[in-house]
C-alpha cells in the first residue's frame, strides 16, 4: 500500500512542472551536443587543409607545371574536365529527368528511374574501371580527357536525371493543363512553360551535382593518368586536383606532400565557391 | 438545329473501370450561357472536360459516343485534338497563370504557343483580351509585372483573358469563382454575362444561386447522368425532376 | 434534414394559414349581421385592423425568407404565393367591413337581405367559395381550388340577375342601394377567393392558370 502511494507520488514529482522544464533543456543541449560533434570532423578538415596548405599557395605555385613545383596543369586539368563532363553529362541528364518527368509513367519509364538511382549510388572506382576498360582499353587507346570526362558524365548523369525529374514534378499540374487547354503542343508546352517553371530548381540541382563530381578522384585515376605538363591534346593525359593529391600524398618527398595540401585547399576552394553559388542563386529566387 | 453551338451524343467516359458520364445528350446553344449544375462528384469536371478533348490527357481515361462542334464530331479519327482545344477554351477552378511570364505575355502565350506570331498586332490583341476581360484599367501600366504578383479575382480574369486571346467559339469554364471571394466572384458573373454576345459559354458551378444568376440554360447531372435540361427560369422556378427540385431547394447534396 | 429555410416558411405558413381563418371569420360575422339586420360593425372593424397588420408581418417575414436563403422552385413559389393570398385575406377583411359599414349606414337595422333569394343564394355561394378557398390553401389541394371556377360562374349569373332585378325594383329605396352595393361586395370577394385558388395551383403545381 505504502509503495503504491510513493509510486504516485514519484509519478507526480516526474511529471512536475519543474521538472518538465528540465526534461526540456536537458533534451535541448543533447541535440546541440549532436550538432555540434557532427561539426567537428567538418570543421577540423577545413582547419587542417587551410593550416597546411595556405603556405603552399602563392601565385608561381598556381601558374606553375608540375616540374616547375607548381600545380597549374592540375588545376587547369580539373576545369577541363568539370568543362567537358558537363558538355557531355547535363544535357543527357536534363534530357533523361524530362523523360522520366513529363512521359514517365509506364513500367519501362519506372525501370529507368530504379537503375538510375542505383546508379547515383554506385562505387565510383568500379565506375571508374568500367569506364577504363570500355574506354581507354577499346577506344581510346589510352588516358586522356575525353576519357576521364566521359568516367566522369557516368556518375553526373544519374544525379543530374534525378534532379531534374523531380524539379519539372514540384511544377503545379495547374501549369501544364492550362498550356495544353490553349491547344500547345506537348513539346511546346513541356519547353515553354514547363522548364521556364523548373528552371531555379533546375539549376541548383545541376550546378550541385557538378560540384559533387569534380572532386571524385575514383574515376579518374586510370583514365587521365596524370600529366606534370598543361593540356597537350584531347588524346593526351591529363593532370586533375584530385589526382594530383593522390598521387603527390603517397610520394616520400616533403616538398610532393605540401603540394598536395596545397592543391586540396584549391580544390576544395573550387567545391565550395560552386556551392556557394548555388546558395546566392536560390536566394535571388526566393527574394522574387 | 443550326444555332446549336456544340452537342454530345450518348456521350460516355471512364477513368480506368470507373464509368464517369453515362449516355449523356447535352445542348449547348450558341451565344447563349450554359450552367451545369450537381452535386459532388456527379461528373460535371468529367463532362466538360471531354468537351474539348483534355479528359482524354489523364492516364486510363476512354470515352466513347460523340462530340459535335458545328456538327462536326471533334473526336473523329481525322480530327487534331489540339486545333479543337483553340476553338474551345478552357478556364480552370483555381486561377493558373504561367508563373514566368508577365502579364502582357500570359495574354499573348496562347498565340505564341501556338506558332501565331502577329509581331506588333500581339499588343492590340493583348489590349483587346484584357479590355475584354474588364481587366485592362486595372493593369493597363504595368504590363510588365509577374502574372502571379495580382490578386486572386485578377489572375482569374487574367486566364480568361489568356484563353480569349486566341478568340476561341467556345469557352469552358470550370467552377471560375470558387477560389474567389464574392466581389472578385461579382466581377467574374458580370464579364460572364458580357462574353456571351461575342462566345458560347458552358460553365460548371457548385454554387446554385450563380447558376441562376449567369445562365440561360440549365443542365442538372447525377451520378454521372444527366437529369434535367431546360432554360434556366423554369428550371428554378418548376424543375420536372424530383430530383432537381429536391438538389436545387438544399435539401440534399 | 431539416433546412434553416424550413423553420421560418413553417411560421409563414402558420401566420398565412391564420389570417385566412381571421378573414374567413370576418366574413361570417358581417354576413351574419346583414341577415340578422344586426350592427357587426364594430367587430368585423377590429378584425378587418388584425388582418392588416397580418399582412404586413406576413410580408415581412416573406422578404426577409428571399432576402437571407435566396429560395428556389417550390419553396419560391410557395413564398410568392403566400404573399398575393395574405394580399387577398386582407380584401376579404375590406370587403366584410364594406358590407358591414354600408349596411349600418343606408339600410340601419332592416333585415334587407331576406327580401331576395336570389340575394340569399349569392351569399350562400360566395360563403362557400371563401370556405373551400382557405380549405384548399390549408391542404395545397390544387381540385379543391380548381372548383372554385365552376362557382365563380355561378356567382356571375347570380350577380347579373340580381342586378336586373334589382333595376327592376320598386321597393324600399334604402335597401335597394344597399343590396345593390352589397352584391357587388360579395362578386368582388368572389373574385378573390378564385384568386386565392390560382394561387394554390401554382404552389401544387408550378402552373399559372386563370379560373375566372
Amino acid at each position: 500500500m505504502s509503495s503504491w502511494s510513493w509510486l504516485n507520488k514519484f509519478r507526480q514529482w516526474f511529471n512536475g512542472y519543474r521538472v518538465r522544464k528540465f526534461k526540456n533543456r536537458l533534451f535541448f543541449v543533447l541535440c546541440l551536443l549532436c550538432v555540434v560533434i557532427a561539426i567537428v570532423p567538418l570543421l577540423s578538415i577545413l582547419f587542417e587543409v587551410i593550416a597546411r596548405g595556405t603556405p603552399e599557395v602563392n601565385l608561381h605555385f598556381l601558374i606553375a607545371n608540375g616540374l616547375q613545383g607548381g600545380i597549374g596543369p592540375a588545376i587547369q586539368g580539373t576545369l577541363i574536365l568539370i568543362g567537358l563532363t558537363s558538355l557531355i553529362g547535363i544535357p543527357l541528364g536534363v534530357l533523361s529527368g524530362v523523360y522520366l518527368a513529363e512521359f514517365g509513367n509506364n513500367k519501362y519509364a519506372s525501370w529507368m528511374r530504379t537503375t538510375n538511382d542505383i546508379l547515383t549510388e554506385f562505387p565510383s572506382i568500379v565506375v571508374g574501371i568500367t569506364a577504363y576498360s570500355i574506354i581507354v582499353v577499346n577506344i581510346t587507346g589510352k588516358p586522356s580527357p575525353l576519357a576521364g570526362a566521359i568516367a566522369l558524365s557516368f556518375m553526373l548523369v544519374p544525379i543530374v536525371a534525378r534532379t531534374t525529374e523531380e524539379s519539372m514534378k514540384l511544377v503545379p499540374n495547374s501549369v501544364r493543363e492550362a498550356s495544353m487547354a490553349l491547344g500547345a503542343r506537348r513539346w511546346r508546352s513541356i519547353i515553354s512553360v514547363v522548364l521556364p517553371s523548373a528552371k531555379g530548381g533546375l539549376i541548383t540541382g545541376t550546378l550541385l551535382a557538378v560540384a559533387r563530381v569534380a572532386g571524385e578522384t575514383a574515376p579518374i585515376l586510370l583514365t587521365i593518368l596524370g600529366n606534370s605538363y598543361f593540356f597537350q591534346g584531347f588524346n593526351q593525359p591529363i593532370d586533375a586536383l584530385p589526382l594530383r593529391i593522390f598521387l603527390d600524398s603517397r610520394m616520400p618527398q616533403p616538398e610532393l606532400q605540401a603540394q598536395a595540401w596545397g592543391a586540396a585547399l584549391i580544390l576544395i576552394l573550387i567545391v565550395l565557391s560552386l556551392n556557394i553559388a548555388v546558395r546566392l542563386i536560390s536566394r535571388g529566387r526566393l527574394k522574387r | 438545329m443550326s444555332n446549336l453551338k456544340m452537342r454530345s451524343i450518348n456521350l460516355n467516359a471512364w477513368f480506368g473501370p470507373k464509368q464517369a458520364l453515362k449516355d449523356i445528350n447535352l445542348n449547348v446553344k450558341t451565344n447563349a450561357v450554359t450552367a451545369i449544375i450537381g452535386p459532388s462528384g456527379c461528373g460535371k469536371s468529367t463532362l466538360i472536360r471531354t468537351l474539348n478533348r483534355m479528359h482524354e490527357l489523364v492516364i486510363g481515361a476512354k470515352m466513347s459516343g460523340e462530340v459535335l462542334l458545328d456538327g462536326k464530331n471533334i473526336y473523329d479519327a481525322d480530327v487534331d485534338p489540339v486545333m479543337i482545344r483553340r476553338r474551345v477554351g478552357m478556364v480552370f477552378q483555381k486561377p493558373n497563370p504561367f508563373p514566368t511570364m508577365s502579364i502582357y505575355d500570359n495574354v499573348a502565350a496562347g498565340l505564341r504557343l501556338t506558332g501565331i506570331k502577329k509581331g506588333k498586332n500581339l499588343d492590340n490583341v493583348v489590349k483587346r483580351s484584357l479590355k475584354q476581360a474588364t481587366l485592362w484599367d486595372e493593369v493597363k501600366d504595368d504590363l510588365k509585372k509577374s502574372g502571379t504578383s495580382i490578386s486572386g479575382g485578377q489572375q482569374q480574369r487574367l486566364c480568361i483573358a489568356r484563353a480569349i486571346a486566341l478568340q476561341p467559339e467556345v469557352i469552358l469554364m470550370d467552377e471560375p469563382c470558387s477560389a474567389l471571394d464574392p466581389i472578385a466572384t461579382a466581377k467574374i458573373e458580370e464579364l460572364i454575362v458580357s462574353l456571351k454576345r461575342d462566345y458560347t459559354v458552358v460553365i460548371v458551378t457548385h454554387n446554385m444561386q450563380q447558376a441562376a444568376r449567369v445562365s440561360d440554360f440549365t443542365a442538372f447531372m447525377y451520378l454521372g447522368q444527366l437529369m434535367e435540361y431546360g432554360e434556366t427560369e423554369s428550371v428554378f422556378e418548376n424543375p420536372k425532376n424530383e430530383l432537381t427540385e429536391n438538389y436545387i431547394t438544399g435539401k440534399f447534396g | 434534414m431539416t433546412r434553416l429555410l424550413d423553420v421560418g416558411l413553417e411560421q409563414l405558413t402558420v401566420m398565412v394559414y391564420k389570417s385566412g381563418e381571421v378573414a374567413e371569420n370576418a366574413i361570417r360575422v358581417s354576413i351574419r349581421g346583414f341577415i340578422n339586420g344586426k350592427d357587426a360593425t364594430e367587430t368585423v372593424h377590429e378584425l378587418s385592423d388584425i388582418l392588416g397588420s397580418m399582412t404586413v408581418d406576413i410580408e415581412n417575414k416573406a422578404f426577409e425568407l428571399i432576402a437571407k436563403y435566396q429560395p428556389v422552385a417550390s419553396d419560391l413559389r410557395i413564398i410568392n404565393s403566400y404573399m398575393k393570398i395574405a394580399y387577398d385575406f386582407e380584401r376579404y377583411g375590406r370587403y366584410a367591413w364594406d358590407i358591414s359599414f354600408t349596411q349600418q349606414k343606408l339600410a340601419k337595422i332592416d333585415k334587407c337581405a331576406v327580401s331576395s333569394d336570389l340575394m340569399q343564394k349569392l351569399i350562400e355561394k360566395v360563403s362557400e367559395m371563401v370556405g373551400k378557398s382557405v380549405e384548399a390553401l390549408k391542404q395545397h389541394n390544387a381540385e379543391l381550388a380548381k372548383t372554385l371556377a365552376d362557382t365563380e360562374k355561378e356567382v356571375d349569373e347570380l350577380y347579373f340577375a340580381y342586378l336586373n332585378k334589382l333595376s327592376n325594383a320598386r321597393g324600399q329605396n334604402k335597401c335597394v342601394m344597399c343590396n345593390l352595393l352589397v352584391s357587388r361586395y360579395l362578386e368582388r370577394i368572389a373574385d378573390h377567393t378564385t384568386y386565392v385558388g390560382e394561387a394554390v395551383v401554382y404552389i401544387a403545381t408550378g402552373e399559372k392558370i386563370s379560373l375566372r
